[in-house]
């Protein structure tokens, strides 16, 4: 096989794209895997718990993610994007821009000390805008590669050409704010694409007044208030006033089954993430009132229906066959007036709820347009990456050599062990074309 | 700009200061206004509910009236304006329907060929809005408006395609005429007034609904931009206070009333007698 | 005519009509019927429900998905509606019930169920042109006004334009 062949390119670090990484590294491939963010991880890093086992998510997700930073095949780009491709299978030739950190990698030990120092506060993006970073951050505890990043929009050296507090306090002296960005040409036989989701922008829809009420939120921000490393610390506190919610009432198929959005699916998870948090509330606090309110509860799959079942028996959470048509919000209190009608009574009325969780549809990320473009693949009506074959080549975008698996080619029964199967096949498939040019 | 102006038979009927104070602010505006003569009933939605061809052919003839005049047909009334816009949408789109509503006009000699577009005041405000703030004399500084749109404004399936008349185009009306507009929950909800005379109860019930937010909203005034609201809102209080004991005591004015003052037009007693809740604190 | 029957006094149930749903599927306007997965949501922002919770839309679109024909055509259930659209803004799927009223309406008025109130406003429709007629007040007070004379269409033009739909033969 000419070298090119023996390499391949995976875009997207999370655990669809660390998997695939793994698998062919394992099998004697070089993989290199381009992450555009500073650490690979992904969603799955941003989550509590995984269901329906309830194993916490980053000590399972963790070990692999290391795994792909030592393993001696997979060379890992972060905070690097793919800005052009050339080629055909088994020789393309991708041009990979990697952003300037301001960190001279070498020399960072993510010791934090700068991340300590720095004055300024930025909205993180891991905690989905509900806790803070700094200018100089590392996305959370366990990123790889550990070390830091220097936000240039936001750093006051770069904006207003002061301070420089970090690099007074390197240790290291890791600190280059010279640093340009690098492009690099890399020859690979195979491109696999993971780029994973993004949540539908609920606030689009004025009824139900996400984005206008603070105590309305969406599943990830509720997996960042649930999970011990978020911005609370685990404590399930609300929004408005950090007290803990006695109430919580869970909206199913936000934006999914809805002709209107352009998310006329099912987005496939979102039954079983809300049975999965609605679980977790209630073992935080037993006492709170916790309502699904869904309109065909889709957990299928094995395990699924009984956690869901335990969950009413064991747990007391309330199932309502109903979605809701309003939420309005008392100001005084910041509770959310839930109206919908019990479709089981035919009566119409509405309850109060001290937080409102909103199961929102699965999205496209937005990078996969930008992405599209450069590689010169299809994407299908919603942004996901369209397959070659809906049957029989699922995994097969419309360019021979490039393949996308995991949520970035849509949402499917959904949950982490689904992204990993379809990675290993993936992996397996471009093992089996790379292997068939020899 | 020119509008076969479309005026319906609720406001000459029953709110002549509405119809005088419309037709002073909107040519002070460069709006010119031609009468459509000879107009029949718009076909509002109770008389949609009756039979759908009896709809489309009424609404029809007022439509071919305004094209032989040659500009696109303007209503100051929310009931009008979806009758007509829902009408013209899908007699512009669907043959089969607009087959058997030529077959129906040919009968009185006329024809519909989907040659203009229908418009509410509104939105013709809205798209030179530029206007009104070269004509502001009289800002109206501190004055807390609650938008009322009106249901038949905002929601016809006919107008999500071509343009989504929002809450917003209201309250950058208000506020182009200096005016602070107030945003509440039940911003989008009816005011009730289809009811009337089918379910009276059911009707005050909404209204004293709409009403109890409004006034928890703590507005100075609500605005309206159709009759049927207004009068629902504004004699509604009356009813509302006979049946439920509550006095709201809010003034409930036309968008237009707003608008000439702002522009630093007065009006007239009689002009302002269609109101029963006083408004002299607001357009004196 | 007859006079339509409080949905609520009714004492017996309604048989099934097979295709009664095909049948709305099939009118003008009524087309969303297909589509109603009955999520609720037009019932939980419908302003008429919120005052009589058994009202409310999704039931409605229930009895005709399992064909209650007659409880559907011959009770207020559909006249209670306030065709405000809030239905048609929240429904996901495109059922529309604010459009499939008007249906449900069309077909009422077509085997005779019209409430009184409405039958009044048909009348006045075709008798004057006009759903509010002008009276000699209105007329002083506009003259006082200094307000154009108004110029409606002549009755026998409405009268001539209706009398071939079931508008027409209404009253």
């Amino acid at each position: 096989m000419a070298i090119g062949e023996k390499n391949v390119m995976v875009i997207g670090g999370g655990i669809a794209g660390i998997q695939a990484s793994l698998d062919l590294a394992n099998r004697g491939f070089t993989v290199h895997l381009v992450e555009k963010s500073p650490t690979i991880g992904g969603r799955m890093a941003q989550l509590d718990k995984t269901f329906p086992t309830m194993d916490c998510s980053i000590c399972i997700l963790s070990p692999k993610m290391i795994e792909c930073a030592r393993h001696t095949r997979i060379k890992l780009y972060t905070y690097s994007e793919v800005v052009g491709l050339k080629g055909s299978v088994g020789n393309f030739h991708v041009k990979v821009l990697k952003k300037p950190r301001y960190i001279d990698e070498a020399k960072c030990v993510g010791c934090g000390t700068c991340t300590e120092k720095c004055p300024v506060k930025v909205p993180s993006e891991f905690d989905m805008g509900l806790g803070m970073r700094k200018a100089i951050y590392m996305p959370f505890l366990q990123s790889v590669p550990r070390m830091v990043t220097i936000d240039p929009e936001r750093c006051l050296y770069f904006t207003k050409n002061v301070c420089k507090v970090c690099e007074k306090f390197c240790t290291s002296k890791a600190i280059d704010f010279k640093q340009k960005p690098a492009e690099m040409d890399l020859s690979v036989g195979a491109i696999i694409i993971a780029t994973g989701f993004d949540l539908f922008d609920a606030s689009i829809i004025p009824s139900l007044g996400y984005g206008k009420y603070k105590n309305v939120l969406n599943g990830l921000e509720l997996e960042r208030l649930l999970c011990a490393s978020g911005p609370t610390r685990g404590e399930l506190v609300r929004p408005s006033d950090q007290r803990e919610p006695k109430s919580v009432a869970f909206i199913q198929c936000v934006g999914s089954r809805d002709k209107r959005f352009g998310y006329p699916f099912c987005s496939s998870i979102c039954c079983k993430y809300a049975v999965k948090n609605a679980v977790l509330i209630k073992q935080h606090k037993p006492d709170t009132e916790v309502c699904i309110f869904y309109q065909d509860l889709r957990v299928f799959g094995k395990g699924f229906q009984e956690f869901a079942n335990r969950s009413k028996s064991e747990y007391g959470v309330k199932y309502i066959q109903s979605s809701p048509g309003e939420i309005r919000e008392r100001s005084e209190t910041g509770n959310l007036e839930v109206w919908f009608e019990d479709t089981v009574a035919s009566e119409v009325r509405s309850h109060e709820f001290e937080l409102v969780v909103l199961s929102t549809a699965i999205a496209a990320p937005k990078e996969n347009q930008g992405l599209a473009k450069i590689l010169g693949i299809e994407l299908d009506p919603y942004g996901f990456i369209l397959a070659k074959n809906a049957v029989t080549g699922i995994f097969d975008t419309t360019v021979e050599g490039i393949y996308g698996c995991g949520y970035c080619i849509g949402p499917r029964s959904g949950d982490v062990p689904d992204s990993v199967m379809q990675a290993s096949a993936t992996a397996t498939r471009v093992a089996e074309v790379l292997t068939s040019l020899e | 700009m020119k509008y076969s102006f479309y005026i319906g038979c609720l406001i000459p009927a029953m709110e002549p200061g509405y119809e005088s104070i419309t037709r002073k602010v909107l040519p002070s505006l460069g709006l010119e206004l031609e009468d459509i003569k000879g107009a029949n009933c718009c076909a509002p939605f109770s008389i949609q509910s009756l039979d759908y061809y009896g709809w489309l052919v009424l609404a029809a003839r007022n439509i071919c009236l305004a094209e032989k005049m040659g500009h696109d047909m303007l209503a100051i009334c929310d009931d009008c304006f979806e009758s007509f816009t829902a009408a013209n949408e899908l007699l512009k789109k669907d043959k089969e329907a607009r087959d058997k509503v030529n077959a129906l006009l040919s009968d009185i000699g006329e024809e519909f060929k989907g040659l203009i577009e229908v418009k509410h005041v509104l939105e013709v405000l809205h798209e030179d809005i530029d206007l009104i703030k070269m004509n502001l004399r009289n800002p109206l500084d501190k004055l807390r408006v609650a938008a009322h749109p009106g249901c038949h404004l905002v929601r016809p399936k006919a107008i999500h395609q071509r343009i989504r008349l929002g809450f917003d185009v209201m309250d950058d009306l208000v506020t182009a005429i200096g005016a602070k507009a107030i945003d509440y929950p039940q911003k989008d909800m009816c005011c009730g007034g289809p009811l009337r005379g089918v379910n009276d109860e059911i009707s005050r019930r909404i209204s004293r609904e709409k009403l109890k937010a409004l006034k928890a909203a703590g507005v100075d005034c609500v605005a309206t931009v159709c009759p049927f609201c207004f009068r629902q809102l504004d004699l509604g209080q009356v009813e509302v206070k006979r049946y439920f004991k509550e006095d709201y005591s809010l003034p409930v004015t036309h968008y237009m009333e707003l608008l000439g003052k702002a522009i630093g037009l007065k009006f007239t007693e009689s002009e302002l007698a269609d109101h029963k809740v006083p408004v002299e604190r607001i357009l004196g | 005519m007859s006079e339509v029957q409080s949905q609520e006094k009714r004492d017996k149930v309604s048989p099934v009509v097979q295709g009664f749903m095909n049948e709305v599927a099939s009118s003008p306007r009524g087309e969303g019927i297909l589509y109603c997965y009955q999520c609720g949501r037009c019932s939980g922002g419908c302003p008429v429900s919120r005052i009589v919770s058994k009202h409310n839309p999704r039931r409605l679109m229930e009895k005709i998905i399992l064909g209650f024909k007659d409880e559907v055509l011959s009770t207020d259930l559909p006249w209670y509606c306030l065709s405000c659209f809030t239905c048609v803004d929240r429904c996901p799927q495109g059922a529309d019930v604010g459009e499939v009223m008007f249906a449900i309406r069309n077909i009422a008025v077509s085997q005779g169920n019209v409430p009184k109130g409405l039958v009044e406003q048909a009348r006045n429709l075709l008798s004057s042109g006009q759903v509010v007629p002008l009276t000699h007040l209105a007329i002083e007070k506009r003259r006082k006004l200094g307000l154009p004379k108004i110029e409606f269409a002549p009755p026998e033009v409405v009268q001539n334009l209706l009398k071939k739909t079931r508008l027409g033969k209404l009253a």
